[in-house]
């Protein structure tokens, strides 16, 4: 991304984040290709890169990207929102590489020292070993000072710049996620006192943080992309907050039916989860709701018929990884979200595909639609667009990706039926029931059919990279 | 007192697939619900078709009684799923009556 146009550090900044997220990105994506094959062809790299280390580089990669992403995002509209350089923009420069040197040593370490003795320092230098936050705690420690320095940045920022709504609750949010992650942080003996503590670091995140998130950016992009009223934009944010905290926190009770945990979880897991979609309908409304406002006023102002109006929209690429995060968002956290959730059919359906399935649409529809979405609107600021066009690369990124990330999700979402058929309803989750479920036709040809739309993921990747890469210099925009 | 449907459910293995087919029908149907109700009420879609938007809510409370039959939810997951039918019926109202409200005072 070529920097002439950028007059902020901070968004110089946000583009490095952005970059290094777009790497990270394609090796989540070849490492789970790696996995897929190896569901396949258990004998795919034996004994050099094993089903368990490539899974763990694929899920920790993902979790590191949108990271990357949401802090690339932050430090994007930080100037734009509060009328001011970021506070401390140099030690947050000093943080990303620290951050970045810290990741590359941690996959290094994964790739080629992958498992140590089951003592303390496999603990300290390899491997935490559980999913999603699998850092060592050498790591976790840094990555909790980065953390502090970027919440600090966003915080003398907030509080010195203009006051937006926007920003106060980013500034709120983040404040959560970065206390979230240490109580992912300690071992307890008791593995459900343990699974109890971590549960709160990946469903806090993803169903309350990461959406609370997900609304403050929308309310961003919205505002630069469509001209979204701010006030409207804004008020509607606070409603998202209160919406998502008030079902999302508590929530949490849908983890907490099988684990181990008192009883009175499963009433509480059962009620909130299924409160949990409105939110999700909600945002999918606002989204229509603003653009059919501004589109229609725009079209009474031109006094001229539907198929002739000017388009409000100022970056179409954006703009529709935005409303493909509307769509995802409801698609995959509401729906395959709500397949499983009340405590008497999560019985048959706790650790099999279906949970993969929901993981891989909820993911993506929720996540990192939207992040793709500002890496756009970093390229149109960074190379002086006024109006971004689609390319014939943007286009097939976003179909490849799309139909590729929906194809996987079927195929699992069959395999994860067969599983609960055989290996749960039928066999009883026995030790062999689990194993029959495995080599059934019809689960072996889902695992195939996941290996073939992953492939088409990856090379809507492909399409995606070279296009953030090549755009900012097309012609096809306004300038 | 623990529902004992949830410690034993006993879900017939024929149901299975209804049930994932209705969970998954509650939020589509009463995502168009809510769809059509926004697009008429932004002048996308014509008056009469929010008569359609209602059918829809009608079948998103059908699916999740036919669900939560199939699933022998107990007394409290019942009344749970009705509190979420009631809830996706009023969410379009309420989310467009303050949206307008804001409107309204920033725009007049």
């Amino acid at each position: 991304m070529a920097n002439n146009h950028l007059t902020s550090e901070s968004k110089q900044l946000a583009t490095w984040y952005f970059t290094f997220a777009a790497i990270l990105f394609g090796a989540q994506l070849l490492f789970g290709l790696v996995a897929a094959i190896q569901y396949v062809m258990p004998g795919f790299l034996y004994g050099i890169l094993d089903f368990s280390i490539a899974r763990i580089l694929h899920i920790n990669a993902l979790v590191v990207w949108m990271v990357f992403a949401m802090f690339g995002s932050v430090y994007w509209l930080l100037p734009d929102e509060t009328g001011i350089e970021t506070v401390g923009i140099k030690i947050g420069k000093l943080l990303f590489w620290i951050f970045a040197a810290a990741i590359v040593v941690v996959v290094l370490v994964y790739l080629f020292i992958q498992v140590g003795p089951a003592d303390a320092t496999t603990i300290w230098f390899i491997t935490e070993g559980r999913e999603y936050i699998e850092a060592p705690r050498w790591a976790d420690w840094g990555i909790v000072v980065v953390a502090l320095g970027f919440v600090a940045n966003l915080f003398l920022t907030g509080i010195k710049g203009r006051q937006s709504g926007i920003v106060t609750v980013l500034m709120a949010d983040m404040i959560a996620f970065a206390g979230l992650y240490l109580a992912g942080m300690f071992f307890t003996d008791n593995i459900t006192i343990d699974q109890y503590w971590w549960w709160w670091v990946i469903h806090l995140w993803v169903e309350a943080t990461w959406e609370v998130f997900v609304g403050a950016i929308a309310a961003y992009g919205l505002i630069t992309m469509i001209g979204a009223h701010r006030k409207v934009v804004e008020m509607w944010l606070w409603i998202e907050v209160a919406m998502l905290f008030g079902s999302g926190i508590l929530g949490l009770g849908h983890h907490y039916f099988w684990i181990g945990t008192p009883e009175y979880w499963w009433e509480i897991g059962a009620l909130f989860s299924a409160l949990e979609p409105l939110p999700l309908v909600a945002m999918f409304i606002h989204v229509l709701y603003d653009w059919g406002k501004t589109q229609g006023a725009e079209m009474a102002d031109e006094h001229t018929d539907e198929a002739h109006v000017k388009s409000v929209i100022t970056n179409k690429p954006a703009f529709t990884w935005f409303v493909l995060n509307a769509f995802g968002n409801f698609l995959g956290a509401g729906i395959w979200g709500f397949f499983h959730t009340l405590p008497q059919v999560n019985l048959y359906t706790h650790g099999t595909q279906f949970t993969s399935a929901h993981g891989h649409l909820a993911f993506f529809g929720a996540y990192a639609t939207i992040l793709v979405g500002m890496m756009y609107i970093a390229v149109q600021g960074t190379n002086g667009i006024k109006v971004m066009k689609h390319t014939k690369a943007s286009l097939w990124g976003v179909s490849l990706i799309t139909g590729g990330v929906v194809g996987m999700t079927v195929a699992l979402t069959i395999a994860g039926y067969v599983q609960v058929l055989v290996s749960r309803a039928q066999m009883g989750a026995t030790w062999a029931a689990y194993f029959d479920g495995q080599s059934g036709l019809w689960f072996a040809q889902a695992m195939d059919w996941r290996l073939i739309m992953g492939t088409v993921t990856f090379l809507g990747f492909l399409f995606l990279a070279k296009d953030l890469l090549t755009t900012g210099k097309n012609p096809v925009h306004e300038r | 007192m623990i529902d004992p449907s949830i410690v034993r459910p006993e879900i017939a293995l024929d149901d299975f697939l209804p049930i994932f087919i209705s969970s998954a029908l509650v939020l589509v149907f009463g995502g168009i619900y809510v769809g059509i109700y926004t697009a008429v009420k932004v002048k996308l879609l014509k008056p009469w078709t929010m008569t359609i938007a209602y059918s829809f809510w009608m079948l998103t409370a059908y699916c999740l009684y036919l669900m939560g039959s199939l699933m022998h939810v107990g007394d409290f997951t019942a009344k749970a799923l009705v509190v979420a039918a009631i809830g996706l019926l009023l969410l379009p109202y309420a989310v467009y009556y303050m949206q307008n409200q804001v409107h309204e005072e920033n725009e007049h």
